[in-house]
């Protein structure tokens, strides 16, 4: 009965396009013609008894035996030919449903509610309440988030803000490119591009947030930058293994979480050594007369009258958001272009066109270029950074397909999953950048969400996405862009985020 | 089952093929009325004149609000505290697609380019139409006085009225 109602729906919504009145009409009926009365629903409904998974023995095998834990992405696949697109499976002491549909992914978003909980457990807020540290963006919840969401969004997310940072992060994709010759190898070889995009993602966060240089691409890598990136890189692999262990295990190997602490320890340092040095400069020139004009972030953060150690911790937060993220995109988007020469080619001449013979493209000139926006959301669909996102409903339970979720119930969004469904794109493992600009050839619109949906999505987007473009561009305008002779392929590997799981050098040859 | 999903993929298909159907008859169109719609914006500013505007809601009612030139869409529905459950809710930030609204084909029209980004979101709006917006895009100009944009149905909306008969 359900599914056929759903049938209904689906097929209504598609017309609806050109006849919604009679499908408003038509909707409303299916409605209340399928649903009949109350008990006919609550009988087709299923509960999360009925619904299939692995057992906890299994699944626990699964992550600590076989490598799972760096294989998360790939249980996802597996997921979805075992038990179809929901299973449940427990998480160390958490019970999750995972959902691996488009359609399905689809549902829950449109049930998140006005305050959207990714997940109401996690061992960044037990850290945060350890130290006696605030919630930034990632952290915080109801209306505590709220309140810095809407001020952030205001300054990161609208299309007028974003115009005021294309000066700042060209000047950091200058330094980049004078650092990409300088490592090379005489024969061209850059070994290990996304050690060298850590950096670039984390001066280009860096120049956002404070407005000022930290020195990451300088020759000499200051020792606390790459200290600071390390510590993110282990401190994502250790908040998954914290994770999963169940609590006697914690007490047996106690190990994980005090690294896990020791990390969070070292970016909540870097953070506010950072944010004290800017903002005393700032009282100091206030100090003297002069008159600050403050157009970064930090500054809006602390005229909002919010304790500084919500600032702190924002801070923190946003600069750890623009590391991995930036460097794995960039990493696997030159990897895939290396090995399709004829894409790298088109891309060029599309980037030369527009700027028709000047070198550094800005904000405006990257609405001209289809191809380039399209690579970009065909390597965020192979390679999503957030593999899976998560979703709890505290305010009531919803459904879902044929089920019914309680509400506080852990949702795992497989998007990863739902990017690679071969149902959904054709030949999903290709690399086919054309499948974005064919009119004929469309996809479910919630299945390659890669900054989610909605207003607790990547506050992040615009500036990563105008990031990624001017420095992709200026790559392409400089290098051509060839594998390692000696290079294998290489996998992605799941360390919270999406990463390579190898190496990935580049010949970057002068054009 | 499978046919179940086989059906509803193809709708989706379907689904798709018009929203690209609407970005290429919107994209030859829409470098000309940008530059139009820039400069209206700018001499209306001048003058200060209120533009009058009109919103059908999701019981059908029709509600009058006036505007500045310049204000989108979004801020009206704000400043005029009107009550669309749900409508706004990334406070114009273009992250999610709840400032949807319909409009006739000749307003659609006049309405100006629609970027890349807000194609994007438009894709994952509840019973998108060919004339679909987001409130957020859209500013308001003396060419739009007298207007009408319809608030679409939301998703929520069906669930709470299923609710309420239950």
């Amino acid at each position: 009965m359900i599914s056929v109602r759903r049938m209904l729906q689906q097929a209504l919504r598609v017309s609806g396009r050109s006849a919604f009145p009679l499908v408003k009409w038509m909707e409303r009926w299916a409605e209340a013609a399928s649903l009949g009365p109350e008990g006919t629903r609550r009988q087709a409904m299923r509960s999360l008894d009925d619904m299939p998974g692995p057992s906890v023995a299994s699944f626990a095998w699964d992550l600590f035996a076989k490598r799972g834990l760096s294989r998360l992405h790939e249980l996802q696949l597996e997921g979805v030919q075992r038990f179809g697109p929901m299973w449940k499976a427990s998480f160390g002491p958490i019970l999750t449903v995972h959902v691996a549909d488009p359609a399905l992914i689809e549902q829950v978003l449109r049930q998140e509610g006005q305050h959207p909980m990714r997940s109401d457990l996690s061992s960044w807020k037990d850290y945060r309440k350890l130290r006696g540290h605030h919630c930034g963006l990632l952290t915080s919840e109801g209306e505590e988030w709220q309140t810095v969401r809407s001020l952030l969004g205001k300054h990161m997310l609208r299309p007028k803000a974003l115009e005021a940072y294309d000066k700042t992060l060209n000047s950091v994709v200058t330094d980049l490119i004078d650092k990409l010759r300088l490592s090379r190898s005489p024969q061209g070889l850059v070994s290990d591009i996304a050690s060298e995009f850590y950096r670039f993602g984390l001066e280009g966060i860096s120049s956002v947030l404070f407005e000022s240089r930290i020195g990451c691409l300088d020759q000499v890598v200051p020792e606390e930058t790459e200290r600071f990136i390390q510590s993110i890189n282990t401190m994502f692999v250790m908040t998954l293994l914290t994770m999963a262990m169940p609590s006697w295990l914690h007490q047996l190997f106690p190990k994980p979480w005090k690294i896990f602490c020791q990390c969070w320890d070292y970016m909540f340092d870097f953070a506010k050594g950072h944010i004290d040095l800017r903002l005393t400069a700032e009282a100091k020139k206030i100090a003297r007369g002069e008159k600050v004009e403050g157009r970064y972030l930090t500054y809006f953060l602390s005229q909002m009258g919010l304790p500084m150690k919500t600032v702190y911790s924002n801070v923190t937060e946003l600069l750890l958001a623009g590391v991995d993220t930036i460097s794995s995109t960039m990493s696997w988007f030159l990897y895939e272009l290396s090995r399709h020469p004829e894409v790298q080619t088109s891309l060029r001449e599309e980037v030369l066109s527009v700027l028709e013979g000047r070198r550094i493209p800005e904000a405006a000139d990257v609405a001209r270029m289809p191809l380039l926006k399209a690579t970009v959301k065909e390597v965020l669909r192979l390679y999503p950074v957030i593999p899976a996102n998560a979703r709890v409903i505290p305010e009531r339970d919803i459904q879902v397909g044929d089920y019914l979720i309680p509400k506080n119930t852990l949702i795992t969004l497989c998007h990863f999953a739902t990017s690679r469904d071969p149902a959904v794109f054709p030949n999903p493992n290709e690399f086919q950048p054309q499948r974005w600009l064919n009119k004929d050839q469309t996809h479910h619109p919630y299945a390659s969400v890669p900054f989610g949906v909605g207003k607790r999505s990547c506050i992040g987007r615009r500036i990563a996405e105008l990031e990624l473009y001017l420095a992709l561009a200026r790559i392409l305008i400089e290098f051509d862009v060839k594998p390692d002779p000696e290079g294998v392929s290489v996998k992605p590997m799941t360390r919270t985020l999406l990463v390579p799981e190898n190496i990935i050098s580049l010949q970057f040859i002068e054009r | 089952m499978s046919l179940l999903i086989a059906l509803r993929r193809l709708a989706h298909v379907r689904l798709g093929e018009l929203s690209r159907r609407t970005t290429a008859v919107t994209l030859s169109s829409g470098a000309r009325l940008s530059g139009l719609r820039s400069f209206t914006v700018g001499t209306q500013a001048l003058r200060s004149d209120k533009v009058t505007f009109h919103f059908i809601n999701r019981d059908g009612e029709k509600i009058t609000v006036k505007g500045s030139p310049g204000d989108t869409l979004l801020d009206i529905v704000i400043n005029e505290d009107l009550d669309f459950d749900g409508f706004g809710a990334c406070e114009g930030t273009l992250a999610c697609s709840t400032c949807h609204l319909i409009f006739d084909e000749e307003v659609y029209k006049k309405l100006g380019r629609v970027t890349d980004e807000e194609m994007d979101m438009l894709d994952l709006a509840y019973g998108l139409t060919e004339t679909s917006r987001l409130g957020c895009q859209i500013c308001l100009t003396k060419s739009l006085e007298g207007m009408v944009a319809r608030v679409p149905d939301s998703v929520t909306d069906i669930r709470q009225s299923k609710d309420e008969s239950a």
